[in-house]
């Protein structure tokens, strides 16, 4: 291969880098770099000079208005991945204390504590049964006798409840009980000390948070392509990952027509671990597939033929995550893998693992990242070796003493401060000795034979780092065609080069950026808000890889490029060359066009790379954009019923559109093709399919009814009663209705008549009295009753009333020694937290109330001639005060406990463990019929 | 709340500046230049000490706007890169040398000069690291600049003096270039760097006025100074150099070797084979050998023609002669694993002989040596040839199967 007879000027320098920087977003425009004559063969007379950026470059337009659905959407549910509203910490306070200060600060203790509220029993187990006789969670005062040892927490779990209610309030702080109980338990309640699990979480978040900022896991991308042996034939194998968890590995057979498509049914191999990089080449006729997970990577053969099977070759396990695999493109069956332990593998299918080098230190300065990667050069036995400070080459037969520095981060390429590099790639399809090194500000090409001067160096100025690459080489006298891909911003960038062997290097042509899968949302048809947001969501999703074919078809070139989400959705698009005209391309304004393709609307909401504070405050305004958006469109509402008819043409506005395109230098391409609009429909449609349920934060609040039935009461009958059946009934009746069910003791449609008023037995408190008054209607009456009182019989109601509270202190102290024992209440207490109400289904649904706080009641007291009837409603009658509160609760407890030997009719147990309340005290004489209307 | 209003400022701004920049991302020059106007406004209140500022990002992408808008003139062109020259010292020079590069690719080589001209008469304060390489950049684009003239006024001369005709003027305009073009030059080309064009032209001059032992010196300088990065292009201009100048094999040779040392994959290599392989030395026929050999290893060479015959001629003549067989056994060793899946599988075997049947000839003799007549390479090749009734297959095939012997020495 021929070098270059002359090289473009440049200065060499040794050292650290010199210039400062950061990313900046014009970096890329507007130089010319340097400049050299043009070739010989002119006269001496006119000497021509071309520069080495900034010549023109080939026209590569795209067909579509934004990328098109490749794939069906996979059945199963895409998880969205960590944001960074998840760990960061925000408060209001913090809001304003930070406002526009750019920092993040993480949210270590909202972590921690969702750790001890998750996982009570890793967090506080073994204290937590020790103290359990310690810890008093009722209401009720403590006797002196079991003061001694037992602490009253209830008012301290009102605390933290109250406390859980201010969050974010600014004057919140701690009362001295919280700071007393956690001063004082703060060393011996957990079950891991508490500095250590601190500084695990802590560590952890900062881990997330990191991988949040800059992900290195996906570097090289999990899309392959590869070609067919025959070059004419208009198919290929399309390599990815897919399903929920990424680990499941699809060959796909594509044809590659106008908006290309997978014939039959793909190839499918589960992984034991979620697909990071997909490598491949072809070698002899044969195509090698390099797959990385992160403990296990694989390779398999696909054989030139098409709709031969794919055939998995080995797999190695390796004890560290491994961060590369790329395939020989000179030798079959070779490999090279690199791990985080700073190991490079040289891994034949037959020979097995040689291992290169093991280096857990960076080569050029100490750079605290253990990426490493490695790729083949043009002598096949000398490999590349990368971290992130610069790239060796090494021979694998003597890899400890031959080796050469291909690129180093430093003076030498002129780099910047805090540059690192991202990923290396061999171009060795373009030019046997060229290789590809992308930084995060930079893109660089080197030549082997001209170590660590870039023949070739262009400030990219994408917003996050290129993790992908792919090369389509150009032809003599042709571009060589690069992408670029980046992962959370999806950002995709054409680059084109030529020269290397006769020539210089030089960049053709101006970059130019194609779609992202996020950009064709709004070619979507118009979703319903909340699925809009589900769908942005799931389009946003960051790119996991890229791949591209290029396509002859006599005059007419094509390039398609494909592109991969985390989600597993897998899109292309068409760039066609110049030369051909671009089929049916709509005209529109550029000016109406603006703002859809306007990078502020397609920047992913989730971009991880915006501090906490910034992101929430954009989704706000996202919100509100998003409703305005919605009210100008109620009228297009999708109908995922519908059935949408291939044949149906979807833009019939667009064959009137005259085609006066070509006069527009740019012709903006508002609108999809047909086909392009079949197909997102189609995708549309299988996503709600697959995807029918809303992912779980948007589902109504569930209750659990494992508390709200005994378990008698779920029982099945085996022969339905009359009631049940007509419960079910008016329940069907109901749903089909959409209506609600009013009442369910009254299934004649005529109104309910009113209920009787309560007879008035013996003599009933005044509330009960008067609320009785005013039920029936005649409430003035009793006003006038009430005042004209007179005071002889106010006297003796006091007095008798007097008499009862007595004789019930009286029977306080010698229930209590009835009551059943503390540690059978403290259970209860403890399975108190929740007081959902007990609810028999044959039932009205009338509830307990309790009218007026309970300390306000002496203690229940039924009428004195039931107290001695029998020991079990002594029992009942037994239950101090403060189990009342959780009485119903401990119904529902009743239903989870194995079943009592005393296994008691429902009606009746529920009658035993009734509250006794204030209708109870004051009608002590009340016959005990009636008691199963307090709600039983 | 002033400081809201910068920090509004800021968003603003930026906000603009991605506009801009996804405009000119999608060629919508026009787009783009009218964001421009806007984001000119930037600069009265640049609050900024980040890396780039408005003003050079204004140049740059006004500068790229103007290179492809389908509107715009040189003039326009010119009078844009004058206003951003104003804009700020720090970058002036850069502005200037870009200015200059512009004119040079539209063929603009007179106004390039005066713009060169004027920058390094340009003096503001104390020059950074930077603005001092750029100003060396600006002589160095200048001197070569007079190199052209004092070229193209040699021509002239030379036609004229062809004609019996002497002209004192443009004999002295051209010496005036020559120092002009020669001080400059001189001064870059001592400063570390790719400076091909530069030394190019520099000792062109040089050899015109008979200074041999000065052009050899900086050939020499720039091709082994450990300062400069290895440049093959250093190693062959001294090649070239010293072959124009009549020097010794031996000094060829060993400035060749140098070279091979570098890049073992440069297309010199075959000349340095053929070279090595009219010696008498042993050592240096022995050389050529993994001279040939080392080359073959690279992708780059897989289908060279030249190569595999430089290879196959010599191995073909090791074999004859019976001799250094252990040389090719040398070689082999360290390929055998290998090369018969890089170079001599059955695949490629199809491929070169469908391809081009001379490099199949080439290879498939080498492989009848190094793998026996058995192997995959040479069997469908040979096969091929004879079914295609060409007769140096025939005699291939008679010539490998003779030097059997031969295979199971260097195998063995």
């Amino acid at each position: 291969m021929e070098f270059p007879a002359v090289l473009f000027p440049s200065y060499f320098g040794a050292g650290p880098p010199r210039e400062e920087g950061g990313p900046a977003l014009a970096a890329g425009w507007g130089e010319h770099g340097q400049v050299l004559e043009a070739g010989p063969g002119r006269r001496q007379a006119e000497r021509t000079f071309v520069p080495r950026h900034g010549r023109t470059g080939e026209s590569w337009e795209p067909t579509e208005a934004a990328a098109v659905p490749f794939l069906t959407p996979s059945a199963s549910c895409w998880v969205p991945s960590l944001t960074p509203q998840d760990i960061l910490y925000r408060s209001v306070l913090h809001r304003k204390l930070w406002t526009g200060k750019s920092r993040a600060t993480l949210d270590f203790t909202r972590q921690l504590g969702h750790f001890f509220v998750d996982h009570p029993e890793d967090a506080f187990g073994s204290l937590g049964r020790l103290l359990h006789k310690n810890f008093h969670l009722g209401n009720s005062k403590l006797r002196r006798k079991a003061r001694d040892n037992t602490i009253r927490m209830t008012a301290l779990m009102e605390e933290i409840d109250r406390l859980e209610a201010r969050r974010g309030c600014p004057r919140q702080y701690l009362t001295s009980r919280l700071r007393w109980f956690s001063h004082l338990s703060r060393d011996w309640l957990f079950e891991v000390p508490l500095g250590l699990l601190a500084d695990c979480v802590h560590e952890e978040l900062l881990l997330q948070w990191a991988s949040l900022l800059f992900d290195d896991s996906p570097t090289g991308g999990a899309l392959a392509w590869l070609p067919p042996e025959d070059v004419g034939a208009r198919m290929g194998c399309l390599v990815y990952p897919g399903g929920q968890a990424m680990n499941q590995l699809y060959f796909q057979d594509v044809v590659l027509e106008e908006l290309p498509h997978s014939r039959g049914s793909p190839a499918q191999f589960e992984l034991n671990g979620r697909i990071w990089q997909v490598s491949a080449a072809r070698v002899d006729g044969e195509g090698f597939v390099g797959v990385r997970s992160d403990y296990h990577c694989g390779v398999w053969r696909v054989s030139g033929r098409t709709g031969a099977a794919p055939a998995p070759l080995q797999v190695i396990r390796t004890s560290m995550p491994a961060s590369c695999i790329t395939v020989s493109p000179h030798l079959p069956g070779e490999l090279a893998v690199c791990t985080q332990s700073g190991s490079v593998y040289l891994w034949s299918v037959e020979l097995g693992l040689q291992r290169l080098r093991h280096d857990p230190q960076t080569m050029f300065f100490r750079d605290h990242s253990p990426w490493r990667w490695s790729d083949f050069t043009a002598h096949p036995r000398v490999l590349s070796c990368a971290d992130r400070t610069g790239l060796q080459c090494l021979d694998a037969r003597v890899p400890e003493r031959c080796h050469f520095d291909l690129f180093k981060v430093g003076e030498e390429a002129g780099c910047r401060q805090g540059e690192r590099v991202v990923l290396p790639m061999y171009l060795g399809r373009a030019h046997p000795s060229q290789h590809l090194i992308t930084t995060q500000f930079s893109v660089y090409v080197l030549d082997e034979r001209l170590p660590l001067v870039p023949v070739l160096k262009w400030a990219h100025m994408m917003k996050a780092p290129p993790l992908f690459a792919h090369l389509t080489p150009g032809g003599p006298g042709r571009s060589h065609k690069l992408l670029l891909g980046a992962s959370c911003t999806q950002e995709l960038l054409l680059l084109q080069y030529q020269g290397g062997s006769r020539s210089a290097c030089q960049l053709a042509g101006p970059p130019q950026k194609l779609h992202s899968i996020s950009s064709c949302l709004e070619h979507l048809p118009t979703q319903l808000p909340h699925r809009h947001r589900l769908l942005q969501q799931r389009l946003s999703a960051p790119a996991a890889g890229l791949a591209a074919v290029l396509q002859e078809d006599g005059q007419r070139e094509s390039l398609l490029v494909f592109q991969l989400s985390e989600a597993g959705d897998v899109f292309c698009q068409r760039l066609t060359h110049e030369a051909v005209q671009p089929p049916k391309p709509t005209s529109r304004d550029e000016a109406t066009t603006a703002p859809g393709s306007s990078p502020l609307f397609e920047a992913p909401a989730s971009s991880p790379l915006r501090s906490g504070t910034e992101g929430e405050e954009e989704e706000e305004e996202e919100e509100e954009e998003e409703q305005t958006f919605y009210l100008s469109n109620v009228e297009v509402i999708i109908n995922e019923e519908e059935e949408w008819d291939a044949s149906t043409p979807v833009a019939p506005q667009e064959a009137e559109v005259p085609q006066e395109s070509c006069a527009s230098p740019e012709p903006a391409r508002a609108v999809p093709s047909p086909a392009a609009a079949l197909r997102y429909r189609r995708w549309l449609k299988a996503l709600s399919k697959g995807c029918g349920e809303p992912p779980r934060h948007t589902w109504p609040p569930t209750l659990s009814q494992k508390r709200l039935f005994t378990r008698k009461e779920l029982e099945v009958l085996a022969v339905p009663s009359a009631l049940h059946e007509q419960a079910r009934q008016r329940l069907r009746q109901a749903m089909q209705e959409g209506g609600r069910i009013q009442r369910w003791d009254t299934p004649d449609p005529q109104p309910p008549p009113l209920p009787q008023p309560l007879e008035p037995s013996g003599s009933p408190d005044p509330l009960s009295a008067r609320l009785t008054a005013a039920w029936s209607g005649d409430w003035e009456k009793w006003w006038d009753e009430r005042t004209s009182f007179n005071i002889a019989q106010r006297q003796r109601a006091l007095r008798e009333r007097r008499r009862r509270q007595k004789r019930a202190r009286g029977r306080r102290s010698l229930s209590a020694s009835f009551t059943s024992s503390l540690t059978y209440q403290s259970e209860l207490s403890e399975l108190s937290d929740v007081a959902p109400t007990t609810l028999s289904p044959g039932q009205p649904p009338v509830l307990p109330r309790e009218g007026s706080p309970p300390g306000s009641f002496p203690v229940a007291s039924p009428a004195p001639d039931e107290a001695l009837l029998s020991s079990q409603s002594l029992r009942c009658r037994g239950i101090p005060k403060e189990r009342r509160k959780t009485l119903r609760d401990y119904l529902s407890v009743w239903a989870e406990a194995p079943p009592e030997p005393f296994e008691l009719p429902s009606s009746q147990a529920s009658q035993l463990c009734i509250p006794s309340s204030q209708s109870q005290l004051s009608s002590a004489s009340q016959p005990r019929r009636k008691r199963p209307r307090m709600g039983f | 709340s002033s400081h809201e209003h910068k920090l509004n400022f800021r968003k603003s701004k930026e906000e603009c500046l991605s506009y801009i920049q996804d405009a000119m991302l999608q060629k919508q020059w026009k787009r783009a230049a009218d964001f421009l106007i806007f984001y000119t406004e930037s600069l009265e209140k640049d609050f900024s000490k980040e890396y780039m500022g408005p003003a050079e990002m204004i140049w740059r992408i006004g500068t790229e706007i103007l290179c492809h808008h389908s509107h715009s003139s040189m003039k326009e062109f010119n009078s844009f890169i004058e206003q951003m020259k104003t804009l700020g010292v720090k970058r002036y020079l850069k502005v200037c040398l870009e200015h200059a590069f512009h004119l040079l690719c539209n063929g603009l080589i007179d106004e390039a000069y005066q713009n060169l001209s004027l920058a390094e008469s340009w003096r503001f304060g104390e020059q950074t690291a930077i603005q001092d390489k750029e100003m060396k950049l600006i002589q160095a684009y200048r001197g070569l600049l007079d190199y052209y003239s004092w070229s193209k006024q040699k021509t002239v001369l030379l036609e004229h003096g062809q004609d019996g005709f002497e002209d004192f003027s443009v004999e002295q305009e051209m010496h005036s270039c020559f120092r002009k073009a020669a001080v400059n030059l001189k001064e870059i080309i001592k400063i570390p760097g790719v400076w091909d064009l530069f030394v190019k032209c520099y000792v062109d001059l040089l050899e015109f006025y008979g200074d041999h032992n000065e052009a050899r010196q900086v050939l020499s300088e720039y091709a082994y100074n450990s300062k400069f990065p290895a440049n093959p292009n250093a190693h062959v201009y001294l090649y070239q150099f010293m072959k124009r100048h009549g020097e010794s094999k031996k000094s060829l040779i060993s400035a060749l070797k140098i070279l091979h040392d570098i890049v073992p994959s440069h297309e010199l290599m075959i000349d340095f084979n053929t070279m090595l392989q009219k010696s008498k030395k042993r050592k240096k026929r022995r050389l050529g050998l993994e001279v040939i050999f080392a080359g073959l290893d690279y992708a780059g060479w897989k289908e060279n023609v030249k190569a595999w015959s430089c290879l196959a001629r010599q191995v073909k003549q090791i074999v004859i002669s019976e001799k250094h067989l252990d040389w090719i056994k040398q070689e082999w060793n360290s390929r055998k694993d290998w090369w018969p899946a890089f170079h001599f599988s059955h695949y490629l075997a199809k491929r070169n002989w469908q391809g081009n049947e001379s490099l199949s000839y080439e290879k498939a003799l080498v492989a009848g040596i190094l793998l026996g007549k058995d192997c995959k390479y040479f069997k469908y090749v040979s096969h091929q040839g004879c079914k295609a009734q060409v007769k140096r297959f025939r005699i291939l095939k008679k010539f490998v199967n003779k030097h059997n012997p031969a295979y199971l020495r260097i195998s063995g």
